[in-house]
């Protein structure tokens, strides 16, 4: 009886509908034929293909100081066209200082809703030639060469993100956590920031204002070092700071079923701090995501290498193809160079593009770099990090 | 028919709403078939009359066909084995496409498409001004952005259909190359919808004749019917669009886009053409057959003639001048002369190569001018790439 009922309501509906629509003709209301469309949130951010291995320019816009030890650098592309990334992603750049090229991986901080340029947010490292030279002396008109966007720390599926920033690494984070508030109702987006003092918060008027305008996210500021008359938390993003911060998170939760991802970025023992703590409670390793700023050694290790060239056999494609490997050239540069279409991004050991299989031989590899143990443990190898020591095979999967 | 001194008497807004009835009513008018006409005279009335296709809801449709099994899954038509192969090796993502391409629809020096696709001097001289390049670049853009606002309803027809087609077709290697035809149309409404939502910035609702052609194949119970519309019939024009926007456009990403779809929709229609030759041959009786013949020869003149980019005129010109005006303006610009002809040197030989073009036809077609159709390539022995090499050649 309900079918037949709900089967009459529906075309009852559809009458009422057909009529509506019928007298609206009449009357000249019509609904326009046509409709405006602007929805690129809804689709993957498109990047233009990079083929070569030599950094392009970026020119630099404008410069703004954060704070005593930040600055935020407005970039363009030299070209003219869109910088295009995706949150969370980084550049590689290649600072030339004392006739040396120094490579460096810093976030972008902006949103990429922001286009067509973006800005990267530099802080001080203690010693730190490039962040320092930054800081002192980058001035609008400036050309930096970079390559990239590269990097896997972007949003994914999860409808929930509990993000940890310390420090510097609030950069990746802020731009995340902007592109998802502003494009999508569905997430909720609960942000931990952690500071020595009260000069050294990057964003906090962004971030306040994001926290202010979006009912579906949450704020709270840590400090070491207090003023008098602090409101938000206080201590190094530790135990005692995060999980109390994590219980509350815990016990607010409206839907327990909901996707829930972690996402960390800062120096690396608040990292590893957080890493522990979140395992201790019983996260999956699957749901953490960071981001390790790394530099790469300023120079090769060059004892253990051939002093001539040495041949390497790269299977990828389903193709062999016999590569020369000249004396200081790392097997993404020489694999290229030979056509072989091996991935890369990032090209200093940040990013895992080019990450490979290898089946014979030994290579020497850059370090620090991304890999963890258990890919090291499984023969994977990153081609642009890599030299040989001798014939080696490898696979591009 | 409403006479034209009555019509004048009516209020502007009525004037033009009784206009576009009347309109409806001549294009029915138009087909001579009988049963074609009982065919698709209810879909007429759900597109033409009732707008269901612009509603700005969702439209619901009772698709009846019968889904054929197989349970012993035999090897029973290796040439649409072939193509099922030949598909796996062609798909590729719509995410590959060079989206970061900018694209500026009012760049004269990469313009979407020449400006004969609109017979300015024609629609000048019915409204009495000229147009400024500004309005010129406008009226490309918008008509651009209709034609992919069309490609990507049919698109969606063509994704139903397809997967309709896979349920009731009776050849085991057909429903495996069919389920790539319905991963390829997905895809075709992916990259339709995205260069329209990202570069286009725009979106107009389904014509209203398309939608009538849509609505009546997918309430045909009968498979083949769905198969003729939409892969000879609707597959027909888009190949014709689509490889005329392919030769003319300028703009770097819209080609490459087409390029690819192109490439798709060759094995569709190569596709149809087996499956429907071996059925027109051997299970149709010569009744069956002609009803299909004709239904297939009114179909290609209502597209030829009606599919005349009504919504731009509601857009921009309705009140200044009529629909027979725009109609007027519309068929005379070159581009859509060019459109045409692109559209039925595919579609006429494939007719003739399932067996829908026999001597009892072929007069009517000599008729309307499409005899010189007559003798060309069919889509069995056209692939993708030559379909390309030829569009290049001609550009």
């Amino acid at each position: 009886m309900e079918s037949i009922a709900r089967r009459l309501e529906r075309r009852w509906n559809t009458l009422k509908t057909d009529l509506t629509w019928i007298g609206r003709d009449l009357r000249g209301q019509k609904r326009p034929p046509v409709v405006a469309r602007r929805g690129p949130s809804r689709y993957p951010v498109a990047t233009a293909p990079r083929p070569a291995l030599r950094p392009r320019p970026l020119r630099v816009e404008a410069v703004v100081r954060e704070t005593p030890d930040a600055v935020t650098l407005h970039l363009a592309e030299g070209d003219g066209t869109p910088l295009a990334f995706e949150a969370g992603q980084f550049l590689t750049f290649h600072v030339e200082l004392d006739g040396q090229t120094l490579k460096r991986a810093y976030s972008l901080s902006s949103s990429p809703l922001d286009g067509p340029g973006a800005t990267i947010t530099v802080k001080r490292v203690e010693g730190g030639r490039v962040s320092n030279h930054l800081n002192d002396h980058a001035a609008p008109g400036d050309r930096l060469l970079a390559l990239g966007p590269s990097g896997s720390f972007v949003a994914g599926a999860a409808t929930e993100l509990v993000m940890l920033a310390g420090g510097s690494g609030i950069t990746p984070i802020a731009s995340i956590a902007e592109t998802l508030l502003r494009t999508r109702d569905d997430v909720r987006v609960h942000l931990l920031y952690g500071n020595r003092a009260e000069a050294d918060v990057i964003f906090r008027d962004r971030l306040e204002a994001l926290a202010r305008s979006h009912a579906n996210s949450s704020l709270a500021l840590a400090l070491e070092a207090p003023p008098a008359g602090w409101s938000g938390l206080t201590g190094r993003l530790d135990e005692a700071v995060l999980g109390p911060w994590l219980d509350r998170l815990e016990h607010d939760r409206l839907e327990p079923s909901v996707d829930r991802a972690y996402y960390v970025c800062g120096p690396e023992a608040m990292m590893d701090g957080a890493r522990a703590l979140l395992s201790a409670r019983g996260v999956p390793p699957e749901a953490i995501f960071e981001e390790r700023f790394r530099s790469p050694a300023d120079a090769p290790a060059s004892a253990e290498l051939p002093a001539e060239a040495v041949t390497v056999r790269v299977r990828a494609a389903g193709r062999d193809t016999i590569v020369p490997v000249a004396p200081g050239q790392t097997l993404l540069e020489a694999g290229l160079a030979a056509g072989v279409p091996m991935p890369f991004s990032c090209a200093m050991g940040g990013c895992a593009a080019c990450k490979c299989k290898l089946a014979e031989g030994e290579v020497v590899m850059d370090e620090p770099n991304c890999l963890t143990d258990r890919e090291r443990a499984d023969g994977w190898i990153l081609a642009c990090s890599s030299r040989p020591r001798g014939p080696v095979r490898l696979e591009v999967v | 028919m409403i006479s034209e001194r009555v019509v004048q008497l009516l209020p502007s807004r009525v004037r033009s709403q009784v206009e576009g009835y009347a309109d409806a009513l001549s294009t029915l008018l138009e087909v001579r078939d009988p049963r074609v006409l009982s065919s698709i005279g209810p879909s007429a009335l759900r597109g033409t009359v009732l707008k269901r296709g612009k509603q700005g809801v969702p439209t619901t449709m009772p698709a009846s066909h019968r889904a054929y099994f197989d349970w012993t899954y035999p090897h029973d038509f290796p040439e649409m084995k072939e193509l099922y192969d030949r598909a796996k090796r062609g798909q590729w993502d719509g995410d590959a496409l060079p989206w970061h391409t900018s694209v500026d629809p009012f760049d004269p020096n990469v313009p979407l498409v020449p400006e004969d696709f609109f017979a300015y001097d024609v629609l000048e001289e019915e409204i009495g001004v000229r147009f400024t390049p500004k309005e010129k670049a406008e009226l490309q853009h918008a008509m651009v952005s209709w034609m992919l606002s069309q490609f990507l309803h049919g698109e969606q027809g063509a994704l139903f259909a397809a997967a309709q087609v896979t349920e009731a077709v009776q050849f085991f290697d057909g429903k495996l190359y069919g389920a790539t035809q319905v991963m390829d149309e997905g895809r075709h409404v992916e990259v339709f919808h995205r260069y329209l939502d990202t570069k286009m910035e725009k979106l107009y609702s389904i014509n209203d004749n398309l939608f009538v052609i849509i609505d009546a194949l997918m309430l045909d119970s009968r498979w083949d019917m769905k198969f003729l519309g939409m892969q000879i019939m609707v597959e027909g024009v888009a190949l014709g669009a689509f490889g005329t926007l392919y030769r003319e456009t300028k703009e770097p990403l819209l080609r490459e886009l087409l390029k690819n779809v192109i490439q798709d929709e060759s094995r569709h229609v190569h596709y149809g053409v087996l499956a429907l030759r071996e059925h027109v041959l051997n299970e149709l009786d010569e009744r069956e057959r002609r009803e299909r013949e004709d239904w297939s020869f009114e179909v290609a003149l209502l597209m030829r003639n009606r599919f005349l980019a009504y919504e731009i005129y509601e857009e921009h010109f309705e009140g200044l001048i009529t629909r027979k005006q725009w109609r007027r303006a519309v068929a005379a610009a070159r581009g859509m002369e060019r459109f045409r002809h692109v559209m039925f040197s595919r579609m006429v030989p494939n007719l003739r190569e399932i067996g829908l073009l026999s001597d009892r036809i072929r007069p009517h077609y000599t008729r309307v001018g499409l005899d010189r159709y007559f003798g060309g390539l069919a889509a069995d022995q056209l692939s993708g790439d030559q379909m390309l090499a030829e569009l290049d050649q001609a550009a």
